[in-house]
């Protein structure tokens, strides 16, 4: 379960503020992409972008050659893309696992009125997706929080609970907006080692948009480093941290 | 703590098979009036429990399920005066609401917020004339009494009793239904458009097409307790699908819990008996004891009656808790020190 991701020519622009420029770059199947920038460089923008929250206003964005802007965002979980924000965005008079559910919806089948008579098969795959998601928070050491109600977890737990969410819905493609933002150091340590296993176990695809720099040496196969909406470089960690424009992006940025 | 959750669990089965036995044996007892009122409980929750789909659980403000309401009943009592078979009427009061609220929704859900609550608002206000101008089915202003759903010779019940025990039957059934459907894949779905639509997207879940799916499932439920009006009242007149009647049901509503299906039933409750207290005192003034109740809800326990034990209990646990400090707490310390533990 991996997907090639293919981002080409992508203009965003709000108002007359352009916020993406001409950017393009490719991930290949089951590889982790790093995407790195100053603050307000788009980033999220970008992921929004390839989630279809935001609709560029010119370029493409296939994802195993299909193009992706075309449709409608809601279909794009259907075909593999998953997604964490940013901001956790949890319903937090829910439970853990609730929430976790949540990410099982693109994977169960049955309209309202099935939902509503529960046939065997309908009870059946509540039961399936409900036992996944208990393996899902296992995974990832979560499995004790099941039944606390969300917003009761420590603020740091809740972008683990968006992964166990974005997770369940077993995507090809998996897009992490600043997943170790808030977290201890040894916390991010358990980070890396889950995602480096999720990837060597489902072959996933995905990029990470970190500030946190240890993090992407220590996952990504490449980076692209954006500033100001534009693609400054590509290459490897180690290429971005030498590279001269990337330093002066980020110094630049810091005076700002 | 398992003793506990298997102490909670036999009294909860207990208390429900006493209140079962109770629904059954309470009309065999009571006068005529008092299961009218019990009756009209069942109706209205139903009514209630529309509203809760689509504004409880959804998130899109219906003022308008009093139209709904009244276009099942208009729908019913066109039926049964033509002699139709009850059975196909039932079927038309449910699917005809359903279908003009999905005709209704495919448009109207496109708006947020305020808006769709202007629009659903508007629903009675035009029906209201538009039941009064078409006389041949309505009767006008002065409504259409219908004589149906009398007891058969054979069960030996009142009149009262068997509308009671068929109107009951029905809205358990659909109690039943929107319990299983609020719960699992669809239930979810319905909550998250409500709390975040970027999230909803991201699982692949159309805001649109759940909002439209909610607003039709609803309208189909104010048919249905249409319907179920028409068999208790045996009448219908423009002032039951009245924008006020569209208010109160929100009302009852929030009174009852939103986004609870035991709230829609408190609801009915409420709708039923605060004219009755209001009466009381003075007809006229229904409108504020509604105003006070809801206020004096919002104000104890914001998620409805329903949530009134977990407030009280909250209370309560917060008094025993400071009192037994390190070692008892409530459940929900245990299961975070827990979580402390393993993490
Ligand atoms: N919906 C929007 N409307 C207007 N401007 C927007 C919108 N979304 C993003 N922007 C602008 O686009 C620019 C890039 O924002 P974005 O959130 O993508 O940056 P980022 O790289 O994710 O930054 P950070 O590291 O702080 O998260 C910012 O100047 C922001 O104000
Ligand atoms: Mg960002």
């Amino acid at each position: 379960m991996s997907a090639r991701l293919s981002v080409a020519d992508v203009f965003l622009q709000f108002g007359g503020i352009t916020v993406l420029e001409s950017v393009s770059f490719d991930v290949e199947p089951s590889t982790i992409f790093g995407l790195v920038g100053p603050n307000g460089a788009g980033k999220t923008s970008l992921f929004n972008c390839i989630s279809g929250h935001y609709k560029p206003s010119a370029g493409s964005v296939s994802i195993d050659g299909e193009d992706v802007l075309p449709r409608a965002p809601s279909k794009l979980a259907h075909i593999g893309l998953a997604r964490t924000f940013q901001h956790p965005a949890l319903q937090l008079h829910s439970t853990v696992l609730d929430n976790v559910l949540l990410g099982g919806h693109c994977r169960l089948t049955g309209g309202a009125l099935s939902w509503a008579l529960r046939p065997p098969h309908i009870v059946r795959q509540e039961r399936r997706i409900r036992q996944q998601a208990h393996e899902t928070l296992e995974r990832l050491d979560l499995d004790w929080a099941a039944g606390t109600m969300a917003g009761e977890l420590p603020h740091a737990l809740h972008k683990r609970v968006e992964l166990c969410r974005a997770l369940l819905s077993r995507p090809k493609l998996l897009l992490l907006d600043e997943p170790a933002a808030g977290l201890s150091h040894s916390e991010v340590e358990d980070l890396i080692a889950w995602l480096r296993n999720l990837r060597s176990e489902f072959g996933l695809t995905m990029i990470v948009v970190e500030h946190h720099m240890g993090l992407i040496s220590a996952i990504t196969d490449r980076v692209a480093v954006l500033n100001q909406g534009r693609k400054l470089m590509e290459g490897t960690a180690a290429e971005a941290q030498r590279d001269p424009r990337v330093v002066e992006a980020y110094l630049g940025g810091e005076a700002a | 703590m398992n003793r506990t959750i298997f102490k909670r669990r036999w009294f909860r089965i207990s208390v429900i098979a006493v209140l079962a036995l109770a629904a059954v044996l309470a009309p065999l007892e009571l006068v005529p009036y008092a299961n009218y009122q019990l009756t009209m409980i069942a109706v209205m929750g139903v009514a209630i429990l529309g509203v809760n789909i689509i504004t409880g659980y959804t998130g899109q403000i219906s003022l308008g399920q009093s139209a709904f309401l009244g276009l099942g009943a208009y729908v019913t009592a066109y039926g049964v005066t033509e002699g139709w078979p009850v059975p196909l009427v039932f079927l038309l009061a449910a699917v005809i609401p359903g279908a003009v609220g999905l005709l209704i929704a495919l448009p109207a859900v496109r708006l947020k917020g305020a808006s769709i609550a202007m629009v659903t608002i508007s629903l009675p206000i035009i029906a209201d004339p538009l039941a009064k101008r078409l006389t041949d089915i309505t009767g006008g202003s002065a409504g259409i009494t219908v004589q149906w759903m009398s007891a058969p010779e054979w069960t030996g019940l009142a009149d009262d009793q068997w509308r009671y025990y068929i109107v009951g039957a029905i809205a358990l059934v659909f109690f039943v239904l929107a319990w299983n459907l609020t719960r699992g894949r669809i239930g979810r779905a319905f909550a998250i458009v409500r709390d975040n639509e970027a999230v909803a997207t991201s699982m692949g879940i159309s805001s649109y097409k759940y909002k439209v799916l909610a607003f039709t499932i609803a309208s189909a439920y104010g048919g249905v307790a249409g319907f179920l009006y028409l068999a208790a009242v045996q009448y219908m007149s423009p002032a039951t699908l009245s924008f006020i009647v569209g208010i109160n049901l929100l009302a009852a509503m929030i009174i009852g819990g939103s986004a609870s299906i035991i709230g829609s039933l408190f609801g009915g409750v409420f709708y039923v008996f605060i004219p009755v207290v209001a009466g009381q005192i003075d007809p006229s003034h229904t409108p504020i004891v509604y105003g006070a109740a809801l206020l004096l809800i919002l104000f104890l326990a914001p998620g409805g009656v329903v949530t009134l034990p977990r407030v009280l209990r909250r209370l309560m646990g917060r008094r025993t808790g400071r009192q037994q400090q390190p070692g008892g707490g409530d459940d929900q310390a245990t299961e975070s020190s827990a979580g402390k533990v393993t993490s």
